[in-house]
C-alpha cells in the first residue's frame, strides 16, 4: 500500500516537473500497458481477497487520478505552445495588407432625393410618381398656362415627333394627376426627372431633378405652407437657419412666394456663392390657383391647397459646394466615389 | 431695368437709403439689388480749388493748390475745364484707381503734385470723358469719394414677369407707396385741346389703343444735360432731343413711345396692320428682317414703316433735319409682339415692355408728357391729337370677401388694413357688409380674380409677417407606410443596397442621345426630338448602355482598372416610357492584392463573374438565369444569358460583341439590363412561410460526368432538377469541377464534376439508399442526354 503511494506522489511529482516529450514516457511508464500501475494491478492475484480489494481500489484510483492529472498537464503545455505561437504571431495592421473591396458609391442627385423625401415623410407627406412624357394639358393648360402664355416660353420645352407629347418642364403636372386620382386630403411628394431645351453651363442642364409637393384639404393655409417649408428646411439642412418668403410669381399658384435661405457658406453676411445678398433661393411655392383647382373639378370654395417645387441639382450643389452642374452627368469616378 | 433712386425721389417721399429701398422692394417681389459702380477708390476724396496757375515749363498744365479742409496740395493738372472755386475728386498719394493705376508722389516737369485730380474715366465711371469731373458746389470737401456718389445710387430690379408696370420709376414709386401708404406724385402734366386728327388706320386685334400726336416746327438737337444723365444711367444711349424724350418718358412712365418724321413718312395716312409674307424692313439697329403675317407693322400707304412696338425703320427716323413728327403711344397685342420677337431675336426696351402688358391709363399720360417735354425743349406746337380705341375699357371689378383672407393666409388680417393697403395700391373700394367691391386700376391688368387681391394684401403687409407664431403647433403625424418608402421601386432599392456593397458605383445619364451613337450598338430609337439644341439631344434613349458605355470608356481613358456602374432610370420604346436597371462591368474585380500575386490570381470580370452578381443581386429563386433565346445585337452571340420571371423574360446579360468594344478597349465589358415594368416590382418579394428543417447530417457524393461539349449544362441541370422534386432524397448540388482532357475523352467531351447533397428528413440514410438514387440519377442522364460517369 505504502508502496502504491510513494508511486503515486513520485508521478504526480514526475508530471509536474515534466514537457511535452517527456510527458508521454511518463503516461507509458505508469499506465502503458507495462506500466508501473498495469502491473501493480495484474500482480493483485498473489494477494488476499481483503487486500486485493484494499490495493485494487488504491490503486485504480491512482490510475484515474494519474490519468487525469497527465490531461490537465497535457492541456496546459498545449496552451504554453499556443501562446508562444501567438506570441510570434504579429501581422501588417497597414491597411494596404488588408483585401482590396472596394467601396460603392451612390449617386449624390439620388441621395439627396431619399433625404428630402424622408424628411418629407416625417412631415406627413406621402409619394406619387408621374411620367416623363407628358401632355400639353398636364404640363400646362391645367396648371393655368394657356396657349400663348409667355410661362410657356419661359420653360423651353422639348417636344416629340410626330405626337402631341412633350417632356414635362417641371414636375408641376404630378399634381394634377394625383388630384383627378383622388379626393381630398391630398398631402403628396412627387419627385421626378424634368427637362428644359437650354444649352448647357455651369448652372443649366436640360435634365434635371425636382420634387413638387401638394396638400390639398379644407383649411389649408398659406401660413400652413409657411410652417411646413420651414420645419422642412430645419429637418433637411439640420441647423437653425434664417428663411425668407418673397412674393413671387407662378401661373399655377397665387399667393406665389420665392423661399431663399440664409446663405450657408457666409451665414448671411454676404459672399461670393450668394453674390453678395446673405440669401440663397431654394425654392418656389404658393397656393393652388383656383384655376388648377377647377381644372381638376375640385370646388375651389371648399378646399384650399398649396404647392412647392424645388430643384434637387441645386440643392445638391449648395449642399456639397459644386460648383458645375454638368459634374453631376459626367460620371467620372473621382467624382462619383466621394458620395 | 435699372431704375435712379433720386428720380424715384421725385416722384415719392421715402426715407429708405438704397440699401435699405433694395430690400424692401424685394421682399415685395421685385427683386432689387445696388449696383455698385464697380470702381473701387481708396484714398480719393472730394477737395476744393484754391488757386490755378500756368505750369512754368509746359504749356499744357497747370499748377493747382487744392484743400480737403485740412491740408492743402500741390497738384500738377492736365485738364483745361479746371478753375478755382470748383469742388472735385483728388486721388491721394497711396490711392489706386480702377485698373490698379497707383498713385505716387512725383515731379512733373519739376514741379512736385501730391496726388492726381481724376477725370470720369480715370474713375472708371465712364469710358470716355473730356477733363476732370467737376462735382456739385455744395459738396462737401475732404469726404470720401464713394460717399458722396453714392447719394445717387443706380438699382437693378427684376420685375416680376406679370408686372409690366414696374418697369418704370412711377411703377417702383408706386410700390414705395403701397409699402409706406403715400400716393406718389406724378411729373406737371400740361393738356389742352388740339385739333383732332384721323389719320390712323388700326386693325383691332392688334392694338388696343393708338395715340398719334402731330408736332410740327421742332428743332432737332442735343438733349440738355439732365435728360442725357437720366437716359446714361438707365443704360440708354443719347441720340437726339426728340427720341431721348421718348425714351425718358418711358422709363419714367413705362409707356414705350416711337416717334417717325413726317416728311419721312411721305403719306397722309397710317396703317397698324399684319405684315404681308414677303415685307421686310430694315430697322434702326441695320438689320433687315424678313416680316410675316403674324408681325405687327406700322406702315404707311406702301410699305411697313416700323416694326411695331420693337423697333422703328432705318429710313423713317427722326434726324436733324427734321422738322415735324409724329409721336406714337400705342398698346399692342402682348401675345404678337412677343412672337415675333422671338421669331426675329429681336427684343427692345420697348418690346420688353409690350410683352408684359401695358395699362390702359398710361398712354394717355405718358403722350402728353413727352408732348409737352418736346415743345418745352424742341419747341414746335402740338398740331393736332388722334386717340383710337379699339375697345371699350373698363375697369375691372373684384368681389373681395373678407373672410376668405384668413381662409387662404392662415392669418387675420384686420379690416381696416386691408382696405388701407388696397386703398394705396390705387384700389377704389365699396364696401358692403362682409364683403368689398374692388375697382383695380388700370395700370394693374395682373389682378384678375379674388385671390390675386389676397396676394396683394399679402405681399404688402409682408411675407414675414404672417407668422408662424400665431398658430398652434400642428401634430406631426409622422406616418411612415412600410412600402413605397422611396422614390425608387423597391427592387431597385434592392439592387442599389447589394450593388453598393459589392462595390459598384451608381451614375445618372441625361434622357438624351445622338443618334449616331445608337449605331454602334445596333439600337433604334422610337422618340425623336422636335426641336433640340444640339445633336446631343436629338432623341431619348431607347437604352442605358450608350452612356454607360460612354461613362466606362471615360473612366477607362485617365487609367481606371476597374469599372463597375450600375443605374436606375427610364428609357423610351415603343412601348413607352419603361423603367429600368442596368449595370456595367470592366477590369479587375478587385485591386491588385499581394496575396493573390503571390498566387498569380488577377481576377478579371467575365461572363461567369458577372453572372454571379446578377445571380446575387436578383431578390428571389422567382427570377431565373436561362438561355437568352433572342439576345439583343449587342452581345458576344455565345456569351449571354437572360434573366426570366414567371415565364417572361425581363432582362438580359453577357459580354458586349468583342466586335464593338475591340477598338475601345481590351477586356470584355459585361452588361446587364432589366426592364422593371414587364413584372410588379412592389411584389417582387412574395413572403413565404418559415420552413422546418431537419437537424439530421447530409450525406456527401462526389461524381464526375462526361457529356458532348455542345450541350448546355442547363439541359444536364434540367433532368437533375426534375429529378429532385416529389422529396426526393437528393437536396443540393453542386459544381466543383471543369475538365476537359482531350486524350482522354476526345476533343469532343468535357467532364464535370458534381458534389451531390443527400439527406432524408425523418431519418439517417444507409450507403445503399444513396447508391440507389445516385444510380438512378445517372441512368436518367445517360438515357435522356447520353451523360455517362466517368470512369
Amino acid at each position: 500500500m505504502d508502496n502504491i503511494r510513494r508511486v503515486a506522489s513520485e508521478a504526480i511529482q514526475k508530471i509536474k516537473n515534466s514537457d511535452d516529450k517527456v510527458l508521454e514516457s511518463i503516461k507509458f511508464e505508469y499506465l502503458g500497458k507495462n506500466g508501473i500501475l498495469t502491473k501493480i494491478l495484474k500482480s493483485l492475484s498473489h494477494y488476499s481477497i481483503e487486500d486485493r480489494k484494499k490495493i485494487g481500489f488504491e490503486a485504480n484510483k491512482i490510475k484515474t487520478i494519474l490519468a487525469s492529472e497527465i490531461k490537465k498537464k497535457e492541456r496546459c503545455i498545449k496552451r504554453d505552445l499556443l501562446a508562444k505561437k501567438i506570441r510570434r504571431e504579429k501581422l501588417n495592421c497597414s491597411s494596404i495588407f488588408c483585401f482590396p473591396f472596394s467601396k460603392g458609391s451612390f449617386h449624390p442627385i439620388v441621395q439627396t432625393i431619399q433625404d428630402m423625401i424622408l424628411a418629407f415623410k416625417l412631415l406627413g407627406f406621402s409619394l406619387a410618381d408621374g411620367p416623363e412624357i407628358e401632355t400639353d394639358w398636364y404640363n400646362f393648360e391645367a396648371l393655368n398656362i394657356p396657349e400663348n402664355h409667355p410661362a410657356k416660353d419661359m420653360q423651353d420645352t422639348f417636344y416629340l415627333d410626330g405626337t402631341k407629347s412633350l417632356l414635362r418642364t417641371h414636375t408641376s403636372p404630378g399634381q394634377i394627376r394625383v388630384m383627378e386620382k383622388q379626393k381630398p386630403p391630398i398631402k403628396v411628394v412627387v419627385p421626378g426627372r424634368v427637362y428644359r431645351n437650354e444649352t448647357s453651363d455651369a448652372s443649366h442642364s436640360s435634365t434635371f431633378h425636382q420634387i413638387e409637393g401638394l396638400e390639398v384639404d379644407k383649411n389649408v393655409t398659406f401660413l400652413g405652407l409657411k410652417m411646413i417649408l420651414t420645419k422642412f428646411i430645419h429637418n433637411f439642412f439640420c441647423c437653425k437657419l434664417d428663411i425668407r418668403f418673397r412674393p413671387s410669381h407662378f401661373q399655377f399658384t397665387e399667393p406665389s412666394a420665392e423661399v431663399d435661405i440664409q446663405c450657408l457658406f457666409c451665414k448671411g453676411k454676404g459672399c461670393k456663392i450668394c453674390k453678395n445678398s446673405g440669401w440663397i433661393e431654394m425654392l418656389g411655392c404658393g397656393m393652388v390657383h383656383p384655376n388648377v383647382l377647377r381644372s381638376v373639378n375640385y370646388d375651389s370654395e371648399v378646399y384650399t391647397g398649396y404647392a412647392f417645387g424645388i430643384g434637387v441639382e441645386r440643392i445638391t450643389m449648395l449642399k456639397y459646394k459644386i460648383d458645375d452642374i454638368r459634374l453631376f452627368y459626367e460620371n467620372d469616378l473621382r467624382f462619383l466615389r466621394q458620395f | 431695368m435699372k431704375i435712379s433712386y433720386n428720380w424715384l425721389k421725385k416722384f415719392i417721399d421715402f426715407e429708405f437709403d438704397p440699401q435699405e429701398l433694395a430690400s424692401v422692394l424685394t421682399s415685395m417681389g421685385t427683386e432689387t439689388y445696388v449696383i455698385s459702380r464697380e470702381c473701387c477708390w481708396s484714398n480719393v476724396v472730394t477737395v476744393k480749388v484754391l488757386d490755378v496757375q500756368k505750369h512754368p515749363f509746359a504749356n499744357r498744365l497747370f499748377l493747382c493748390k487744392v484743400t480737403d479742409g485740412l491740408n492743402n496740395y500741390s497738384i500738377v493738372c492736365g485738364a483745361d475745364n479746371v478753375s478755382s472755386e470748383q469742388i472735385v475728386p483728388l486721388a491721394k498719394i497711396g490711392a489706386v484707381l480702377p485698373g490698379g493705376v497707383k498713385i505716387k508722389k512725383s515731379k512733373i516737369r519739376g514741379k512736385d503734385s501730391e496726388g492726381m485730380i481724376c477725370s470720369e474715366s480715370e474713375l472708371g465711371l465712364k469710358k470716355k470723358s473730356k477733363g476732370i469731373l467737376v462735382l456739385d458746389k455744395n459738396t462737401k470737401i475732404g469726404v470720401a469719394l464713394e460717399d458722396i456718389l453714392r447719394s445717387n445710387s443706380i438699382l437693378e430690379i427684376e420685375v416680376m414677369i406679370n408686372r409690366g408696370d414696374c418697369l418704370s420709376h412711377l411703377g417702383i414709386a408706386r410700390e414705395i407707396g403701397a409699402k409706406i401708404r403715400k400716393i406718389p406724385s406724378l411729373p406737371k402734366i400740361k393738356t389742352f385741346n388740339v385739333p383732332s386728327l384721323n389719320c390712323v388706320e388700326v386693325a383691332p386685334d392688334l392694338c388696343l389703343r393708338y395715340i398719334g400726336m402731330l408736332i410740327s416746327g421742332v428743332r432737332i438737337g442735343p438733349s440738355p444735360a439732365w435728360i442725357i444723365n437720366a437716359l446714361e444711367e438707365n443704360g440708354i444711349k443719347s441720340v437726339n432731343n426728340v427720341v431721348d424724350i421718348t425714351n425718358y418718358v418711358m422709363i419714367e412712365l413705362g409707356q414705350p413711345l416711337h416717334v417717325f418724321d413726317i416728311k419721312k413718312l411721305g403719306t397722309e395716312m397710317i396703317f397698324v396692320r399684319r405684315a404681308r409674307n414677303d415685307e421686310t424692313i430694315i430697322a434702326l439697329n441695320d438689320r433687315e428682317y424678313k416680316l410675316d403675317s403674324e408681325t405687327i407693322v406700322v406702315a404707311n400707304d406702301e410699305k411697313p414703316v416700323a416694326i411695331a412696338g420693337i423697333m422703328g425703320g432705318k429710313y423713317f427716323s427722326v434726324d436733324e433735319k427734321t422738322v415735324d413728327v409724329f409721336l406714337e403711344s400705342a398698346i399692342f397685342n402682348a401675345d404678337l409682339i412677343r412672337k415675333t420677337s422671338k421669331k426675329l431675336s429681336l427684343t427692345s426696351d420697348s418690346s420688353y415692355r409690350f410683352e408684359r402688358g401695358l395699362g390702359w391709363g398710361i398712354s394717355d399720360l405718358a403722350s402728353w408728357r413727352a408732348a409737352n417735354l418736346i415743345t418745352e425743349i424742341a419747341g414746335g406746337i402740338i398740331k393736332s391729337k388722334q386717340d383710337l380705341q379699339t375697345i371699350k375699357y373698363e375697369m375691372p371689378n373684384i368681389c373681395l370677401r373678407f373672410e376668405r383672407i384668413s381662409k387662404i393666409l392662415g392669418c387675420d388680417v384686420k379690416k381696416d388694413e386691408t382696405i388701407e393697403i388696397l386703398k394705396f395700391l390705387g384700389v377704389n373700394l365699396q364696401l358692403k357688409n362682409e364683403m368689398a367691391l374692388c375697382t383695380i386700376p388700370s395700370w394693374r391688368n395682373d389682378i384678375k380674380i379674388e385671390v390675386d387681391l389676397i396676394e396683394e394684401i399679402a405681399r404688402i403687409k409682408g411675407y414675414d409677417v404672417i407668422s408662424t407664431s400665431l398658430i398652434h403647433e400642428e401634430n406631426d403625424t409622422i406616418t411612415i407606410s412600410s412600402s413605397n418608402n422611396s422614390f425608387l421601386p423597391a427592387i431597385v432599392e434592392d439592387f442599389r443596397f447589394k450593388l453598393n456593397g459589392l462595390g459598384f458605383s451608381e451614375v445618372l445619364n441625361y434622357s438624351f442621345l445622338e443618334i449616331d451613337k445608337l449605331k454602334k450598338f445596333g439600337l433604334k430609337y422610337s422618340h425623336k426630338i422636335t426641336n433640340p439644341i444640339s445633336k446631343e439631344n436629338e432623341i431619348l434613349r431607347p437604352s442605358l448602355l450608350p452612356a454607360l458605355y460612354k461613362n466606362l470608356l471615360l473612366n477607362v481613358s485617365y487609367g481606371c482598372e476597374r469599372v463597375v456602374f450600375f443605374e436606375y432610370g427610364k428609357v423610351f420604346t415603343e412601348y413607352g416610357e419603361q423603367k429600368t436597371f442596368a449595370i456595367i462591368m470592366c477590369g479587375k474585380i478587385w485591386g491588385e492584392w499581394w496575396k493573390w500575386l503571390e498566387q498569380g490570381i488577377i481576377p478579371k470580370y467575365d461572363f461567369y463573374f458577372g453572372a454571379g452578381v446578377v445571380k446575387n443581386i436578383l431578390p428571389s429563386n422567382e427570377f431565373k438565369i436561362t438561355e437568352n433565346l433572342n439576345p439583343e445585337g449587342y452581345y458576344h452571340p455565345g456569351k449571354t444569358a437572360s434573366v426570366v420571371f414567371e415565364e417572361k423574360s425581363i432582362g438580359q446579360f453577357g459580354i458586349l460583341n468583342p466586335i464593338i468594344t475591340t477598338d475601345d478597349i481590351k477586356e470584355d465589358v459585361f452588361y446587364f439590363e432589366i426592364n422593371l415594368d414587364l413584372f410588379d416590382s412592389v411584389c417582387f418579394k412574395k413572403k413565404s412561410f418559415y420552413k422546418t428543417y431537419s437537424k439530421l447530417p447530409m450525406v456527401k457524393r462526389d461524381i464526375s460526368i462526361v457529356a458532348k461539349r455542345d450541350l448546355q449544362f442547363l439541359e444536364i441541370e434540367k433532368i437533375i432538377k426534375i429529378f429532385m422534386r416529389d422529396d426526393n432524397i437528393l437536396k443540393k448540388y453542386s459544381l466543383f469541377s471543369v475538365y476537359s482532357y482531350e486524350s482522354k475523352f476526345g476533343n469532343n467531351k468535357i467532364s464535370y464534376s458534381l458534389r451531390l447533397f443527400y439527406k432524408n428528413d425523418e431519418k439517417t440514410l444507409t450507403d445503399k439508399e444513396v447508391n440507389e438514387n445516385m444510380r438512378t440519377l445517372l441512368h436518367k442522364l445517360y438515357v435522356e442526354l447520353g451523360v455517362e460517369l466517368r470512369q
